[in-house]
């Protein structure tokens, strides 16, 4: 106990002294190695983040009238606001709807192609692939099959006798149209980390598992579903926080149409701002989805360390 | 460099103009550009004078648009023209707003005459400078009167249209004919009221292709607005918007205008609930016999259907009048406006509208008198066959939230879709009634004090 004590009496030795004097030089260098991320960092995450805040407490407009400080009201505004609640709700069922399938479509194929489908490398490529392409091009083909009159899907039901779907035009198939395509578009990256993580599970587990007379399911069930568990909460997560984002695909091929039916909140944040002018109530809308956000995220790591403990 | 002597103003016949000059237009445009960006702010070193113009013209529109550049250019040779064509729509007119905030706009730019009203109040625009339009040759007498003062606001002038261009019908002659809709001449014979619009569309239905009148609107901005607001201003009826509200609506004029729509577009006849893309490509491959919509089609459809006319839509009830708007050119707002460019601008405002006889062939309804009245331009078909459209134009309601690409058309389209496809036209003029209140209550955010 006395050792430690005695270092810090300010006698200073040359021996004492040296190591010191090395570990604020390390710190002064880190300094600038540091500066140039958090001049990156500062101007545009934490400054915007601060500056859109005190926005959403004014009612600044686009063409720079306005400005001035209104106190909370456009967060009472928006909480009063029956749009913002339908494009929450709008954005929660695109969620729902997207990342079910994202994660138990992507585990399916991942199990197939692992379990030695033949021309591995080909599946691997065919449902990797779609992930690849821009968002503009998904949407031009989704928007094509999804035509009414002239598309494949329409087309399809057609030859069997059906009346076809309004896939884009009718406000209850619409958002599910929307999720289709997102779905065939993203489901190769969880695809991919599935893969990559089944790949890791280790040979012996599924030797022990086979000496014990564990069949290709129980396999599956007890061995190789436990260890796709860190890999599956990650996936949640990223999907999660990427269907929650959704804007895109649905300006592209929905303009959050018909009615509001595809509206999601990030595109009726743009529509408040950027076509109504209006930034400083859209900023307060904004950050009304950062709260959300922020208590999903909380939750995610509430549950992680719960597992964790 | 000082412009150059004024031309003349009598209007010239457009020079055809032939592929390779439009490559040496182009190239001289690039050049142009790439000067223009080595020395913000000053002429070109050519010694011409930059002007830089923001316009929507995609498809047709910008490839006529790119003629009429060319013939500007060859007629003003000290003017540098640099053209930037953005998408149509919300983001085109987020983008001017902008380019006006920065100070740092084009010198001219295409604004539709209905968005004006949202524009010129919040000083994203600069007058224009009559002396000097009526120098390079154009008056407010070339203008139909109506339409030249939708332009005005306060005590100036901040939009010279370039255009009208009208809500009409487009027929395939030889379905029409079959339905006995065309007179002795091979034109469409007047529909004279709602009954016999219903009729129509059911004899086109019955004459082949299996839909009656294409129509669609669906995930559109704008579509449903046009026609809706094309019907309800037949029937006589105003529409008020009072700032601070309550707005004004005719509810039963408004019924009646869903539930004509409601009887055509049954789900039958014609389909209730088409895209825009959709209707268009059924008309296009001859499976309707009719398709409501704008001019601005004309090019594409000129292509695509071999047996096409073209009408004023159809007066169906008390009285004329065709949804309408217009492209006119503004000058948006500058920090630091150089007086030689100004004069450039007002230059080319004024050749364009003289060469917009070009503007004509692509369906347009020229809005420069010496132009839109000539006898060149009334030989064009089928453009003359509806270039009455233009005596009775309908624009939007003028309202700082109303006009093309705004959200107001976006709730107003809904209307439609509830009327048709959704709870029906009772429940439509009610969604009508209740966004147009909520509408009118609301403060125009660009005016106001600017911080």
């Amino acid at each position: 106990m006395s050792a430690p004590a005695r270092t810090r009496i300010p006698q200073r030795t040359p021996e004492a002294a040296r190591p010191r004097r090395a570990r604020r030089a390390i710190a002064d260098a880190s300094w600038t190695f540091l500066l140039p991320f958090v001049l990156v960092y500062g101007a545009f995450l934490g400054w915007p983040l601060l500056s859109g805040l005190w926005i959403s407490f004014t009612d600044l407009a686009l063409n720079g009238a306005g400005g001035d400080f209104v106190g909370t009201d456009n967060y009472a505004e928006a909480l009063g606001d029956p749009l913002v609640w339908q494009t929450v709700g709008n954005t929660a069922f695109f969620t729902l709807i997207t990342t079910v399938p994202l994660i138990v479509i992507a585990l399916a194929m991942a199990v197939l192609v692992h379990a030695g489908l033949p021309g591995q490398w080909l599946w691997r490529l065919a449902f990797f692939m779609p992930f690849l392409l821009p968002v503009t091009t998904v949407a031009l083909v989704w928007d094509y099959l999804y035509n009414d009159d002239f598309g494949l899907f329409n087309q399809v039901l057609g030859v069997f006798g059906g009346d076809g779907l309004g896939w884009l035009t009718d406000e209850n198939v619409a958002m599910w149209s929307v999720a289709a395509a997102t779905v065939w578009w993203t489901v190769g990256f969880n695809f991919l980390l599935y893969l990559a993580a089944l790949q890791s599970v280790p040979d012996h587990l599924y030797e022990a598992a086979a000496l014990d007379g564990a069949g290709a399911w129980a396999r599956l069930r007890y061995v190789t579903l436990p260890q796709l568990r860190t890999v599956t909460v990650v996936v949640i997560l990223l999907q999660v926080l990427a269907s929650l984002k959704v804007f895109d695909q649905i300006y592209l091929l929905t303009m959050g149409g018909p009615g509001d039916s595809t509206r999601s909140l990030l595109l009726y944040i743009y529509d408040l701002g950027f076509t109504g002018y209006r930034i400083g109530y859209s900023s307060a809308v904004s950050y009304l989805f950062l709260a959300i956000v922020l208590v999903i995220a909380a939750v995610q790591v509430w549950i992680a360390m719960r597992r964790k403990a | 460099m000082p412009s150059s002597p004024v031309p003349e103003p009598p209007p010239r016949p457009p020079s055809p103009v032939s592929r390779r000059s439009i490559l040496l237009g182009g190239g001289a445009l690039a050049l142009g550009a790439a000067a223009a960006g080595c020395t913000p702010g000053g002429a070109t070193p050519a010694g011409r004078t930059p002007v830089r113009f923001w316009s929507l013209f995609q498809g047709g529109d910008g490839a006529r648009a790119e003629t009429m550049y060319a013939a500007v250019e060859e007629q003003a040779p000290h003017l540098a023209i640099e053209p930037t064509t953005l998408a149509w729509g919300p983001p085109y007119y987020t983008k001017l707003a902008m380019a006006s905030v920065g100070g740092r706009a084009p010198e001219t730019a295409i604004m539709h005459l209905s968005r004006l009203p949202g524009y010129a109040p919040g000083g994203l625009l600069e007058p224009f400078d009559l002396d000097l339009l009526a120098e390079f040759g154009v008056t407010p007498d070339d203008f139909v009167p109506d339409l030249w003062r939708r332009g005005e606001y306060d005590d100036g002038v901040y939009a010279v249209p370039l255009d009208t261009h009208p809500f009409i019908v487009f027929y395939d002659t030889e379905l029409a004919d079959s339905a006995g809709l065309l007179d002795t001449d091979g034109r469409l014979r007047p529909i004279r009221s709602d009954r016999e619009l219903v009729e129509a569309s059911r004899a086109l239905a019955e004459a082949g292709g299996g839909n009656g009148i294409s129509f669609g609107y669906v995930n559109d901005d704008s579509q449903g607005w046009r026609l809706f607001w094309n019907l309800y201003s037949q029937t006589g009826a105003e529409l008020r918007l009072p700032e601070g509200g309550p707005a004004e609506l005719d509810h039963d004029a408004a019924l009646r205008v869903y539930r004509l729509l409601a009887e055509l577009f049954d789900g039958g006849t014609s389909p209730a609930g088409q895209s825009y893309q959709t209707a268009l490509a059924g008309f296009a491959d001859g499976r309707s016999g009719m398709l409501l919509t704008g001019e601005w089609e004309l090019p594409y459809l000129q292509d695509s259907v071999e047996n096409l006319g073209a009408a004023p839509f159809p007066t169906v009830f008390e009285q004329p009048g065709s949804y309408a708007d217009s492209h006119a050119f503004v000058l948006p707002r500058q920090n630091d406006p150089d007086p030689e460019r100004v004069r450039a601008a007002h230059e080319f405002v004024a050749l364009m509208l003289r060469n917009s006889m070009t503007w004509g062939e692509a369906g347009h309804l020229p809005a420069y008198r010496p132009v839109g009245e000539s006898e060149e331009y009334l030989s064009l078909s089928p453009q003359a066959d509806y270039a009455a459209a233009a005596e009775n134009p309908v624009l939007d309601p003028p309202s700082w939230f109303a006009g093309a690409g705004s959200t107001f058309h976006t709730d107003m389209t809904d209307t439609v879709r509830t009327a048709l496809t959704g709870a029906g036209p009772e429940a439509a003029v009610e969604q009508l009634a209740e966004a147009l209140d909520s509408w009118v209550v609301r403060e125009n955010p660009t005016v106001g004090g600017t911080s």
